[in-house]
């Protein structure tokens, strides 16, 4: 079964992985782009995956935390379903920047760069807050995959899920920040973070029962939990629908009215009626992303996606199902086997396998407390192994905040504490996740590693150690004063301004600006910030340096030399001047 | 919003949370209930507050939400103390994210009610015993907060 999706995921992913490199080539000109917000499909893919991301580590950290029993394959499903949409969801932004060579300035380390004017940009707390999340998803899986061969890392499972059931929820609050805090007037919403996690987990929660079938045996609490969070998330229309007079229909529909099909028992007690209920979700939620990011979208009498949207779609979408079930059939052997339940099918076999476990563990001689009974918060179990690194966490937590609010370079800029308040937790969890995990090895030797394992664990501390030292967003931002040698290219035959207006709009307005006072929005957020129009700068540095700037690139300006003539380029120098005198105006 | 249809929107949270977990209900039951809560208090903000002009109404029917859940744990009958401070922090995470999505519009953010709430759930923690007296404390505290901070 999973070699067959397997190849349908590779007949998805080839095609796509054109429509990649073609978008990656042409830049942001080749997708569905929104006139106003400047987002299109690459967005709309990232905050789609990185809900279907955010959902499998919560729903098996909660259930875990609440001692909601879900059986070890399905939890390991949710977990790895988590990591491998990462991967997709990390992707997109990349793509979106149209600079993919440049990717390394989302990432905000320190101020080397000398050119991040917002600090408060909630992408910068994007980035911090997913990487950190990645990390401590993949040592949650790592530990669940290994308690088999482990025993003694069992009991660091439960203190994790209580450490990643309030990151998760956070990192994705951080996500539906990117939009709430903008000015565009559809994403204005302090109901947003509340909004974003009820789309996660409902689309979570689809995943997961689609993932299921193909497994070949279903978990009724999460079927029940769909259909419940199609409940809530219609309620959750009704109020965006209020506050701005607009419904995406075509996801109400999907995600909102067909997943009530569930109610009828023929529908539901059919694998392919459960699977189509769960596709719905799935399609009307990625149609609610759509429409939310490009709020043009939901205006189209036709769809404005074109063959490249459709390729990224089907890219990201074979990808997940190829390296999905290519990780689940490497670690058949790990996932499967003695203790794990296989699903449940009618409710008796997830009862019966309960009562074995009971049995076990009263042979072990470990008496379970009684239901409601009161245990001291500092007797819990959790407490004891969480209370020295969470100490630790908190500790680093303060030092952090004091030394970034004592930054001189923050005397520049707008700065006050509601713009670190984001970052606090993941600096919390991920302190202590190292904290937990290094006591456990060096001092109580609960677990030994591999060769392989150590090289493993070694990267995992560099990529930690990385990801603290993005977590300074760096302050102050000072426009270059670089002036460039310019010597004549010998261009003498411009091309016509309406020639030139229609590649300025086409490769250039998304960062500079239809009308050449560069994208506020851009400003708003986190990209490198381009120069002003202005007839004095353009005098100064000279018609000819320009071209060499549009052909040959410099700093963050991507080099243009292989996508436009030089004469194109001396004609997009003249537009930029009748441009700047326009705006002097 | 007036201060008389802020304190009524107390009222209709209390009453609300009257009818969520009772005894042998299914979880379709508690699951409608809730989304029809919400869609109440949507309708109680919409027609009770000016949402084109006062945006911290924005997410004002999310708040009843979890005052609504803050005040329906003390009818639990089992892990009362655990989901009690689970709502708490539900609500203080929705005024804190909220707030700092405000924050971006020129809204100062309601410390005050955050960190009551805040320590307030830490307190509840060592919760050992919620007696009849205690609920009662609990649920004045909850509604002082929505009513006065």
């Amino acid at each position: 079964m999973f070699k067959y999706l397997m190849l349908a995921g590779l007949a998805l992913f080839l095609p796509g992985l054109y429509a990649l490199g073609y978008s990656i080539f042409e830049g942001p000109s080749a997708w569905m782009v929104d006139s106003r917000t400047f987002w299109g499909t690459p967005i709309s893919l990232f905050v789609f995956w990185i809900g279907l991301a955010h959902a499998g580590t919560l729903l098996s950290a909660i259930f875990l935390a609440l001692d909601i029993k879900l059986d070890r394959r399905t939890a390991l499903i949710a977990e790895l379903s988590t990591l491998v949409c990462l991967v997709f969801a990390g992707i997109f932004p990349l793509m979106h920047l149209g600079v993919v060579e440049n990717f390394y300035m989302v990432m905000p380390l320190l101020d080397a760069r000398g050119n991040f004017a917002n600090v408060g940009s909630p992408l910068v707390w994007d980035f911090c807050c997913i990487a950190v999340y990645a990390l401590l998803s993949l040592v949650f899986f790592m530990t669940h995959l290994k308690t088999r061969e482990i025993p003694a890392l069992d009991k660091y499972r439960k203190p994790m899920a209580w450490l990643l059931f309030p990151l998760v929820l956070w990192v994705h609050t951080v996500v539906s920040l990117d939009f709430a805090t903008a000015f565009v007037p559809e994403w204005c919403g302090a109901f947003f973070p509340v909004y974003f996690i009820a789309g996660a987990i409902f689309s979570g929660l689809a995943l997961m029962n689609l993932l299921l079938c193909s497994e070949g045996y279903r978990v009724r609490l999460l079927e029940r939990l769909q259909l419940i969070f199609s409940w809530f998330m219609c309620a959750i229309w009704v109020w965006d629908l209020m506050l701005k007079g607009s419904l995406c229909t075509s996801a109400f529909i999907f995600a909102g009215v067909l997943p009530q099909f569930r109610m009828i028992a023929v529908i539901r007690e059919n694998k392919w009626g459960r699977i189509a209920l769960s596709l719905s979700v799935l399609i009307g939620l990625f149609l609610e992303r759509l429409y939310i990011v490009s709020p043009e979208f939901g205006s189209y009498a036709a769809s404005p996606l074109n063959w490249i949207d459709w390729g990224l779609i089907a890219f990201s979408v074979g990808g997940f199902v190829l390296l999905f079930f290519g990780i689940r059939r490497y670690l058949s052997w790990k996932m499967e086997g003695a203790g794990s339940y296989f699903g449940e099918v009618d409710g008796t076999d997830l009862a019966d396998a309960e009562q074995q476990e009971l049995e076990k563990e009263g042979a072990r001689g470990i008496e379970k407390p009684k239901k409601g009974f009161y245990i001291q918060p500092w007797a819990s179990e959790e407490y004891h192994v969480l209370r020295l690194p969470l100490l630790v966490g908190f500790a680093i937590a303060l030092v952090y905040s004091i030394w970034v609010l004592s930054q001189s370079v923050f005397a520049n800029v707008e700065f006050s504490f509601a713009n670190i308040v984001p970052l606090l937790y993941p600096v919390i969890a991920l302190v202590t996740t190292v904290t937990l995990y290094l006591r456990a090895y060096f001092v109580e030797h609960a677990f030994t590693l591999h060769r392989h394992e150590k090289w493993m664990a070694a990267i995992l501390l560099v990529l930690v150690a990385a990801c603290a030292g993005t977590f300074f967003a760096g302050g102050s931002s000072q426009n270059s004063t670089n002036t460039i040698d310019s010597q004549s290219i010998g261009v003498d035959a411009p091309i016509s301004q309406s020639h030139a207006r229609l590649l300025w709009n086409a490769r250039c307005a998304t960062c500079h600006g239809v009308k050449g006072n560069f994208n506020e929005k851009f400003v708003r957020e986190f990209y490198p910030v381009p120069q002003k129009l202005d007839v004095q700068r353009l005098d100064s540095l000279g018609a000819d340096s320009l071209v060499k700037v549009i052909l040959n690139g410099r700093a963050n300006m991507n080099a243009y030399a292989g996508r436009l003539t030089p004469e194109e380029a001396h004609g997009l120098v003249n537009y930029m001047y009748s441009l700047a005198k326009e705006g002097e105006k | 919003m007036t201060a008389l249809a802020n304190s009524l929107s107390c009222l209709i949270a209390l009453g609300c949370a009257s009818f969520l977990w009772r005894k042998g209900s299914s979880p379709y039951r508690n699951g409608a209930l809730l989304a029809g809560f919400l869609v109440l208090f949507c309708l109680f903000t919409y027609f009770a507050g000016d949402i084109s002009v006062d945006p911290t109404l924005e997410h004002y029917p999310f708040r009843m939400l979890a005052l609504c859940l803050c005040l329906s744990t003390t009818s639990l009958s089992l892990y009362r103390r655990r989901y009690l401070v689970l709502a708490q922090a539900l609500w203080c995470w929705i005024e804190l994210f909220g707030g700092i999505a405000l924050y971006y519009r020129g809204f100062d953010i309601a410390w005050t009610r955050i960190l009551a709430l805040l320590s307030m759930s830490l307190c509840s923690t060592f919760l050992s015993k919620i007696s009849k007296e205690m609920e009662f404390c609990l649920m004045v505290f909850w509604l002082a907060v929505w009513v006065f901070f």
